[in-house]
C-alpha cells in the first residue's frame, strides 16, 4: 500500500497557520476531489482504482482535519514533534484546574428535567465562548512560536470540547432525539 | 430541472460506439432500470410499456422462476413459493426474518445456518441474494432487449441506511447476474442527481425517500456541481409495506373482528389494503367494502391510524438535521421520492416539519433510476463529469470490540468516504502470536446492540514480551460504502491484507460456487465469458500501460521496463492460447510488477492538481 504523507496544508495550498479560511479550504477539497476521487476511475485498471481510493481518503482526512479546531490543533502540534497524548497535570495551571472543576460540577448538577433546557443551553453559551477564546490564544502562542503554552491551551480546549460534547447529549436526551 | 422524458419503445442509444450502461434501482415492491437513449437517461419499459417491474419472483418446480408482472397474480393464489419484499431479507439472520415477519410469508429452510438464511419453494432453497439477482436478471434483459445490446455496466442503488452486509449482499446479487457494478450508490443522493444535475443550484437540499421497505433522508450540500452530503439517516425497515400492514389490521378489526388470518387470507387483506391506501392519495376518503362489511375511511382516520410510522419519519428528519448541524430554515429545498410519499398524510408532515412544500414534480418512482442512469453514463465514460462529483458518507459508525464488550468507533457515521482509519493494537501476553480482532457496526455502546460484520483472527504475530508487538489495522470503507481491512505489524514491516469474511449471508467462496453453478449461464458460456471477460481486461491492462510508458516512461527504471515489456509478452501469448486462467495470473503480475510505476505517475498528477494545471490533460494520457 502507497503511504501518502503530504502536509495537509500544503496539500490545499495554504500556509500553515491555526488561523484558516474555511471557505478557501471548502473550495480547495471539492476541486481537488473532483480530481482524484475514485468515480473519476471507474473505468480505469484495479490499481488506479485503489490509488484513487487512498488520495481520496487521504483529502477527505485532511480536510475533516483542517475543518476542526481540535483536530487541526492537534495536527498543528503532532507537526512540531510534540506528543499531545501525554501531560502532567503541572503543565495545568491551578485557575484552569479549578475552573475545570466549577464547568464539571456546574453540568452534573443540572437535573434530568426538560425545564432545564434553558440551564443547559445557558451553561453550553458559556462553555462555547471559553472555547473561542482558547482558540485565538492557541493561534497566537502558534503564531509566537510558543509552544509549550500552545500544548496546555490545547489541553484546555480538548477539555472544553469535550465538555461541550457532553452537554449537547444530554441536550439530545432531553429533546428526545 | 425536467430530466425525465418519456420515450417510445425502441428507442436508439445516442451512438452505437457509446458502452451500454444502465442505472438500476432494485426496490423492495418494485426495481426500475433507466439507460440513456438519444443523449438522455430514461427508464426503459418492458414490451407493455409498463415502467415498474414488481419485485416478485415464483418459483415452480423444475421451470425457469417468473419474475415481475408476470409473478403478482401469484403473490395471493401461491404464497408459500412467491417471494415478495426480499430487499429486506438482505443482510438479516434466521432470527431477524423470523421476528420481523408478522404475517408468516417467509418459509425458512430450517437446514441452513442462522447467519445464511434461505427460503423453501417449490425449485428448492433460494437465499436471498439469488432471488435479488434473479429480479436483476429479469432487469437485465429488459434492458438489453430494448438497448439492442450486452450490458458493459451498472449502477445499483441501495438505501442510503444500508449497512456494510446488506451492501455486500446487493453487490453479490448483481455479481450472481453476471453484472459489471461500476458503483453502489445511495438512493437519495441518485433522487437529487435526477432533480439537480442541470440546475446551478446551489443550496442545501433534504432527499426524503420513503420507499415501499425502507425509508432514508439525506441532506445534502449542492456547490458548484458538487453533491455532498453532510448527514444521512433512515430505517431499513419502515416503508410504505407497514402502512398497508396498519391498515390491514385495522380493516381486520372492522370486517372481520380481528381474525387470526391464513396466508392466503392475509394476503388478499393486505392487496385490498393496499388498492385502499392507493386510493387515498387521491381520494379524500374512501367507501369501503371488504368481505360482506362496509364502511368508510378518510385520510385524515388513516393519519390518525398511521401516526406512529410517520413521527417516526419526521424523528428522522430531526436527527439528520442535528448530524448536519443545520436548522430548518437552512434547508432551501425538500425533494419527495419513493412511491410511498404519494400518501397525503406524509406530505403534509413533511410540509409542516420543514415549512416549505416539497418538491414532487419528478415521478417519485422513478427518480432513483434515473439518478442513477446518470451516474452511469458519466462513470462509464460515455457523458462528459466535467466538475459534477457525489461524495456520500457512510450511514452507521463502524468500530470494534473492546475489553468489556464495549465497542470502539473507528470510523464514526457520516463521514465522506471514501475513508481510511488506522489504529494501533498491541499484545497483552508474552509471546502472543495472534490476535482476535470483532469489527462491528452501529451506534451503541454495547457490542450486542450493534451489527456484527466480521471476525478475524491476525496470525504470525513475531513472539515479543507483552505491548512490545505494534500491530497497525487499516479500516477502508470505498465509494460503495463497502469496508475492507489490513493489518501490517509495525515492529516488522510485515504486511497482510486480510480478506473480511463477512459473518452474514455468504462468503465470497460460496458466491463463486453459485455462479459456476448457476442455472442462467450453461457452462460453456460461462467459460466463454470468463475467457471474454479476461481479454478485455488484458486488453485495456496493455493499452493502459503502453499509453503510460508513451506519456511519463521516464519515471520508469530500465529493470521495470523489461519486466513489464516481458510479462505483456507473454500475457499476449496466454490471449491467443485462450487460458483465462493464465490471463487472470499474467494480469496480476503485470498489476504488481506496474504498481509502483502508477504510483509515482498519481503523485506526480496529484502535483501538478496542485500547482494548478488542468489535471484533465494529465488524464487523458493515462486512459
Amino acid at each position: 500500500m502507497q503511504k501518502i504523507s503530504q502536509n495537509f496544508f500544503d496539500l490545499f495550498g495554504i500556509p500553515e497557520s491555526f488561523t484558516v479560511d474555511l471557505e478557501l479550504i471548502g473550495e480547495k477539497y471539492r476541486d481537488l476531489q473532483t480530481k482524484v476521487h475514485p468515480d473519476r476511475f471507474a473505468d480505469a485498471g484495479e490499481q488506479k482504482k485503489l490509488a484513487a481510493v487512498q488520495y481520496s481518503s487521504y483529502l477527505n482526512d485532511a480536510f475533516g482535519t483542517l475543518v476542526s479546531p481540535i483536530k487541526r490543533a492537534a495536527y498543528m502540534l503532532v507537526l512540531h514533534d510534540l506528543d499531545i497524548e501525554h501531560f502532567n497535570q503541572s503543565e495545568l495551571s491551578m485557575d484552569l484546574l479549578l475552573e475545570q472543576m466549577r464547568l464539571r460540577e456546574a453540568l452534573d448538577g443540572l437535573s434530568k428535567e426538560e425545564s432545564q433546557l434553558a440551564e443547559l443551553s445557558e451553561l453550553k453559551a458559556e462553555v462555547a465562548k471559553k472555547f473561542q477564546q482558547s482558540q485565538l490564544s492557541f493561534a497566537s502562542y502558534v503564531d509566537k512560536g510558543e509552544l509549550p503554552a500552545a500544548k496546555q491551551t490545547f489541553h484546555e480546549m480538548q477539555f472544553l470540547n469535550k465538555l461541550l460534547t457532553e452537554i449537547e447529549t444530554k441536550e439530545e436526551q432531553r429533546l428526545g432525539y | 430541472m425536467a430530466l425525465l422524458q418519456i420515450s417510445e419503445p425502441g428507442c436508439k442509444p445516442a451512438m452505437p460506439a457509446h458502452k451500454l450502461a444502465v442505472g438500476i434501482d432494485l426496490g423492495t415492491t418494485n426495481s426500475l432500470v433507466a439507460a440513456s437513449c438519444d443523449g438522455r437517461v430514461e427508464i426503459l419499459p418492458d414490451q407493455t410499456g409498463e415502467y415498474l417491474m414488481p419485485s416478485v419472483v415464483q418459483y415452480r418446480k423444475g421451470l425457469i422462476p417468473l419474475v415481475g408482472e408476470k409473478a403478482k397474480a401469484a403473490v395471493i393464489t401461491d404464497p408459500e413459493n412467491t417471494v415478495v419484499s426480499v430487499k429486506r431479507l438482505l443482510g438479516k439472520t434466521a432470527t431477524e426474518i423470523r421476528n420481523s415477519d408478522r404475517v408468516g410469508r417467509y418459509q425458512l429452510d430450517s437446514s441452513k445456518d442462522e447467519r445464511a438464511p434461505a427460503l423453501l419453494t417449490a425449485a428448492g432453497s433460494r437465499d436471498p441474494v439469488q432471488v435479488s439477482a434473479d429480479i436483476l436478471l429479469a432487469l437485465v434483459s429488459r434492458a438489453e432487449e430494448f438497448l439492442k445490446g450486452k450490458l458493459d455496466g451498472a449502477v445499483i442503488t441501495v438505501p442510503a441506511y444500508f449497512n456494510d452486509a446488506q451492501r455486500q449482499q446487493t453487490r453479490n446479487a448483481a455479481r450472481l447476474a453476471g453484472l459489471n457494478v461500476l458503483r453502489l450508490i445511495n438512493e437519495p443522493t441518485a433522487a437529487a442527481v435526477a432533480y439537480g444535475l442541470d440546475s446551478k443550484d446551489q443550496g442545501n437540499v433534504v432527499v426524503f425517500d420513503l420507499g415501499g421497505g425502507t425509508f432514508d433522508v439525506s441532506l445534502l450540500s449542492l456547490k458548484k456541481g458538487v453533491f455532498q452530503v453532510l448527514a444521512t439517516g433512515g430505517d431499513t425497515a419502515l416503508g410504505g409495506d407497514d402502512f398497508d400492514n396498519v391498515l390491514g389490521e385495522w380493516l381486520n378489526a372492522q370486517a372481520l373482528a380481528g381474525k387470526k388470518l391464513d396466508l392466503v387470507e392475509q394476503s388478499k387483506l393486505l392487496h385490498y389494503a393496499n388498492q385502499v391506501k392507493h386510493q387515498l392519495s387521491n381520494l379524500e376518503s374512501v367507501e369501503l367494502n371488504y368481505a360482506g362489511w362496509t364502511g368508510r375511511l378518510s385520510n385524515a382516520k388513516f393519519a390518525t391510524l398511521s401516526q406512529d410510522l410517520t413521527s417516526r419519519t419526521i424523528k428522522t428528519c430531526r436527527r439528520v438535521l442535528r448530524d448536519a448541524s443545520k436548522s430548518v430554515a437552512e434547508i432551501d429545498n425538500i425533494v419527495m421520492v419513493g412511491g410511498a410519499t404519494r400518501m397525503p398524510l406524509i406530505r403534509t408532515a413533511v410540509e409542516e416539519y420543514f415549512g416549505k412544500v416539497p418538491l414532487t414534480h419528478i415521478d417519485p418512482d422513478k427518480a432513483v433510476a434515473v439518478g442513477a442512469g446518470i451516474q452511469a453514463e458519466i462513470l462509464i465514460g460515455n457523458k462528459s463529469a466535467d466538475n459534477f462529483l457525489l461524495l456520500d458518507v457512510n450511514p452507521l459508525s463502524l468500530g470494534i470490540e473492546t475489553m468489556g464488550e464495549l465497542v470502539e468507533k473507528i470510523i464514526p457515521r457520516n463521514t465522506t468516504i471514501p475513508v481510511a482509519r488506522a489504529q494501533e493494537f498491541t499484545t497483552f501476553k508474552d509471546g502472543q502470536t495472534a490476535m482476535s480482532l470483532h469489527v462491528l457496526q452501529g451506534e451503541r455502546e454495547l457490542v450486542s446492540d450493534c451489527r456484527s460484520l466480521a471476525h478475524f483472527e491476525l496470525r504470525g504475530i513475531p513472539p515479543m514480551v507483552a505491548g512490545a508487538a505494534k500491530v497497525r489495522v487499516t479500516f477502508q470503507v470505498d465509494a460503495d460504502g463497502l469496508l475492507s481491512v489490513m493489518a501490517e505489524e509495525s515492529s516488522t514491516g510485515k504486511t497482510a491484507e486480510i480478506q473480511v469474511k463477512p459473518s452474514y449471508g455468504l462468503d465470497a467462496d460460496s458466491i463463486e460456487q453459485m455462479l459456476k453453478l448457476s442455472h442462467e449461464h450453461a457452462r460453456e458460456d460461462m467459460e466463454q465469458r470468463t475467457l471474454r471477460e479476461a481479454q478485455l481486461e488484458a486488453n485495456q491492462l496493455i493499452d493502459a500501460i503502453d499509453a503510460a510508458t508513451r506519456a511519463d516512461g521516464g519515471l520508469l527504471s530500465e529493470e521495470e521496463a523489461n519486466s513489464i515489456a516481458s510479462i505483456i509478452a507473454e500475457l499476449r501469448q496466454a490471449m491467443e492460447c485462450k487460458s483465462s486462467e493464465l490471463i487472470h495470473e499474467l494480469i496480476e503480475n503485470l498489476n504488481r510488477v506496474s504498481s509502483a510505476f502508477a504510483a509515482r505517475r498519481m503523485d506526480m498528477q496529484i502535483g501538478k492538481a496542485l500547482r494548478g494545471e488542468s489535471i484533465d490533460t494529465v488524464d487523458k494520457s493515462v486512459k
